[in-house]
This record gives structure tokens, sequence and C-alpha cells, in this order.
């Protein structure tokens, strides 16, 4: 039950490469692994407290005014991620600069306390933020990866091509972004697909 | 009717003073760590483009036409001068540069404090052996790119960003020339 | 007068929102399938970010900045927003049906676009005064909206073309997006 929870979120439901949520962090901050799993955990960290909070109170508040109540507590806790990483991890925050605040409007927090936190219990609240999290950080890590491994010939700041490896700086900015996004979700698409078709056949032969 | 309208609003300001009242809390926690932050930023800063200095140049400041000059001493003399010079043309906009300026009108050293140029090319400027090609410099000197005339390294497929980044030092270098240095004479 | 026509090309074309900020990403791919609902959800951006730069300025500059409270600004700012998103879609309902129904999920989805957002707090981080800030706004929403109608019309297009299985949709959407935003890339250093 739990399993099938994390499971879910993270890679059947996964909030980029299926649900195409939280876009415009996923693009802008993943110009090096780094940044993109430093994104991925501030998110998975306000997604947790907000699922959290959000099935605690969701008997106490009435219908109408969820949505803006929901609002409330995940901006409040992304002011505090804000704060805290300014305060403790100041470089970090300085590089994820304006997206730290949109964390907020990211809609896989919102969607999440909407279609899973106001319906469940706290604990399983926690699991499902953790999956769907996770596998946000999974994408970043994945995007971020490429992106730095092609604009950079690094990963984690570490070197890995020879000197007279020529970057393709074009990873590194905008349009980067788009294509190699695009070429990840053919990936997953087909990945889907073969995994889809072969539990398919598995029935059939059943 | 009017009681469920009237709780709703209730319950909306009820999470939302709960939240300012958390918030004001964590804040209040953060609040020096993230000032010491911003500081020790802006010192390292000052730190590269000054020679050894013993005082707090970032508290030592002269306002000179509304500009703010960092003043670093050394057993109480004045070791040097460092302000903030800011050139429009970047390829991606403002270039802000910081320069260290010696008593003697030289330039002790650059340091380029925020830039949206392009990564791989014009963000070369940030190369350290790059801006040590300032280095001792007068307002006298052309302060230019060679294509321009100058003695500064242009990169090749990436001329405007130091171009820029000669505009600001130029600029900050004649304006602590004509307005300090000059007076103190 | 020059500067700020320098501002609005710059805010426009050179740092497009979409296609070289990444700010409004989620309604660019979301509603750009058909170019009619493109062009009713530009307007209604550009209203909502119009508005809301306005009055989340006024909020800081009044309120915020003054009694210290400038941690709040996230929470203000996302409430400010929702509020005027609640309004539009309530004037429209009554205004134009025809346009309420054919943006559907997108309208409240509007609170939630990254675009508006980020344009109220980068107003305030920019320091700008009124006027700068009306015309980044404007510009800004504008781009927004220059990028997601020729999108649009793009991806109509491409929705007849023979596209390989797994690319279908969504993938040739980014890589369409990509291709777009290197196009835009010309015109950095247009500003000089």
């Amino acid at each position: 039950m739990i399993g099938r929870i994390f499971k879910e979120g993270f890679w059947k439901n996964n909030a980029v490469f299926k649900q195409v949520l939280g876009l415009c962090p996923t693009l802008a901050v993943t110009t090096s692994a780094i940044n993109g799993i430093a994104m991925g955990l501030a998110s998975t960290a306000v997604l947790l407290c907000s699922n959290f909070v959000v099935s605690l109170v969701k008997d106490i508040i009435p219908a109408k005014v969820r949505i803006p109540s929901y609002i409330v507590i995940i901006a409040s806790f992304v002011t505090m991620v804000d704060l805290l990483m300014n305060a403790y991890v100041h470089d970090l925050h300085k590089v994820l600069g304006l997206f730290i605040p949109l964390i907020v409007v990211n809609c896989m927090i919102l969607g999440r306390a909407e279609s899973f936190a106001s319906k469940n219990t706290p604990f399983k609240s926690i699991v499902d933020g953790l999956g769907v999290g996770l596998g946000f950080t999974f994408a970043l890590l994945i995007l971020g990866g490429v992106r730095e491994i092609l604009g950079n010939g690094s990963l984690l700041n570490v070197t890995i091509f020879p000197e007279r490896f020529s970057p393709a700086i074009a990873m590194i900015l905008p349009p980067g972004a788009f294509i190699a996004l695009g070429f990840i979700l053919f990936g997953y698409n087909y990945i889907e697909d073969k995994r889809n078709s072969g539990q398919k056949s598995q029935t059939k032969e059943q | 009717m009017k009681d469920s309208n009237f709780k709703m609003v209730l319950i909306l300001c009820t999470v939302a003073a709960v939240a300012a009242f958390i918030l004001s809390l964590v804040n209040m926690a953060t609040k020096e760590k993230i000032a010491e932050a911003y500081r020790q930023e802006f010192l390292s800063g000052l730190t590269a483009v000054l020679p050894e200095y013993d005082n707090e140049p970032d508290k030592t400041i002269l306002e000179v036409k509304g500009k703010k000059v960092y003043v670093a001493k050394n057993d109480n003399k004045t070791v040097a001068y460092a302000l903030t010079s800011t050139s429009p043309k970047g390829y991606g906009g403002d270039i802000v540069v910081l320069i260290g300026v010696r008593p003697d009108g030289r330039i002790n050293g650059i340091e380029i404090l925020r830039h949206a140029e392009t990564p791989g090319l014009g963000s070369k400027i940030n190369d350290e052996s790059w801006q040590k090609s300032f280095d001792n410099l007068t307002a006298k000197d052309d302060i230019a790119v060679k294509k321009d005339g100058g003695i500064i390294d242009q990169f090749s497929g990436a001329t405007i960003s130091p171009r820029a980044v000669c505009e600001a030092v130029d600029k900050g270098l004649t304006f602590i020339t004509e307005n300090v240095l000059e007076q103190e004479n | 007068m020059a500067e700020l026509i320098l501002l609005f090309i710059s805010a426009v074309l050179v740092n497009n929102f979409v296609l070289s900020r990444f700010l409004g990403l989620c309604p660019f791919f979301g509603v750009s399938r058909k170019l009619d609902t493109a062009i009713g959800m530009s307007f209604a951006v550009t209203f909502v970010m119009t508005v809301a730069g306005i009055i989340t300025w006024i909020i800081q500059y009044s309120v915020l900045n003054p009694f210290g409270l400038g941690y709040l600004q996230t929470i203000v700012f996302i409430l400010v927003i929702a509020s005027l998103v609640q309004f539009v879609e309530i004037v429209l309902e009554k205004i134009s049906p025809a346009l309420y129904n054919s943006l559907g999920i997108f309208l409240p989805l509007i609170t939630t676009n990254c675009a508006i957002l980020g344009a109220a707090i980068l107003n305030i981080q920019e320091g700008f005064s009124f006027i700068q800030m009306l015309v980044f706004t404007i510009g800004s929403a504008l781009g927004f909206g220059l990028a997601l109608i020729i999108f649009s019309g793009i991806r109509e297009r491409v929705e007849l073309a023979d596209v390989p299985k797994y690319f279908r949709g969504i993938p040739i959407a980014f890589v369409t997006a990509g291709i777009l935003a290197l196009a835009f890339m010309g015109f950095s250093g247009l500003v000089k």
C-alpha cells in the first residue's frame, strides 16, 4: 500500500514526465545536476510539509475557502525554505534565485494538496509527498545531468570529458533546455509503452 | 447563509494569521544570519580587489557625488579605494564591476559582481587571469579591447562582454581619479 | 524616454518571459493547441499581470517595506493574484460566457502561472519606479502573448504532420519550443 503510493508518485505519475507540471523551475534551474537536485529537494521539503499540514486541517477548512487556504499554507512553507536557504546555504540560494519563491506556484504542490492530501491521512500524505517530490527531484537530476554533461563537459562539477571536448553551450541555454526535455519525454513515453505492452502480453498468456 | 460566509472568512483569516505569526518567528531567527551572509559576499569581493587592509572597508564609506566609495586602510593609512561601476552594454544586460584603486591612481584589481553574459563565451570575463590584464592601469591609459585600439584581450566570438567591462572600468576609474584622488592632492 | 523604450523591447523580445526566462511555461504548453484559446489566454494574462503588478508594487512600497515585513512578500503577492483571478473569473463569466467556457480550467490556473508572480517579484528585485514597472510588466505580458500565439500557430501545423510515435503531443512540442527559443536568441544584443 505504502509502496504503491510511493511508486505511483515517483514514476507512473511523475510530475514532470507524465503530468508535465512544474515546468518553470524544471527548465530554468537545470543548468547543472547540483542545481537540479537542490531545487528538487527544496520543492520536496515544501511538498512534504504542505501535504502533512493540509491533511491535518482538511476537516476544519470549509470547501469553498480550501484553495486560498492551501495557497497560504504552501506559501508559508515556501517562505520558510527561502529564509532558511538564504541563511544557511547562501550561495545555492543565489543561484536558484527567483525560482525559490516560485515554488509556491509549482502546480505539482497545489495539485497534490487538492487531489491527495485533502482526502487522505497525514501518514499517507507524507508518503505521497515523498514519492511525488523525489520523482520530481529525479526528473530534475536527469535533465540537469544531461544539460551539464553536454553543455559543460562535467557532472556534479567534476569534469569528465577531455580538454578537446567542445561543449554544446546551447544545452545550458534556453533552447537546449526545451530540446533536451523533449527528448527525455520521448524516452519516458517509449519506456512506459514497452512496460505496458510487456504487462499486457503477460496477462494474455495467463 | 451569512453565518457560513462569516465562518469562511474567519477560517481564512485564522490560517493567514497563524502563518504570518510562525513566519515572523522564522524571520527573526534567520535575519542576522542572512544579513551576515550578504555582508560576507560583498566583503569577499572587496578582498579580491583591495590590497591588505586592517579596517572594515564595507563600513568605511566616502559619499562622493552620490556614489559610495569604500576605503581600505592599513595602519591608519589609506591603501586603496573601491567602488562599483555599471555598464548597460553587456550582451545580456547590466554588468556590475567592483574596482579597487590605489592612491597612485593604479588599478589594484577588478571583480565582476553581476552579469548575465553567455555561459562559456562572454562569461569568460569571470576568469581571474583575464581580469588581471586590468591591473596597474590608470585613467590615462586606453582601457579598451584590442579591436578598439586598446590593450585588453577580447574573446573570439565574444567581443561585447569584454568591451562592456572596459567601459565600466574606465568609467569607474575616471570617476575616482577625478573626484577622490585629485582632491587629495 | 529612450530608456523606457529599451526596457519595453528588452522585456518583449530580448528577455522574453517564456523563451528566455522560463516563466509561464505551464499555460504555454497547456493552452497552445488552439490559436483562439491562445489569444484569449494572452489577453487574460496581460490584464491580470498588469493589475497584479500595480497592486503588488504599491503594497510592497507602502506596507511591506515600511513595516519591515519583506518576508511576507510571497504570501501577500500570491493572495493578491489569487483574488484578482477570482475576480476576473466572475467578471468574464458575465461579460463573455463563450470565452469563459473556452478557457475552461485554464482560467483559475492563471493563479499558478509563474509568469504573474514572477513579474511581480522581478519588479521589486529590479527596483523599478512605478512607470518602469508598468512598462516592464506590460512588455513582459505582451512578450508572453507573442510567444504563445506564435507557438500556437506552429503547433496547429505540427498536429497535421507525420510525427514519430513517441514524440507525438508533448515531446515534439518541447523540441519546437526549443527551436523557437533559438530563434528568439537572435534578439540578444538588440538593445545596445
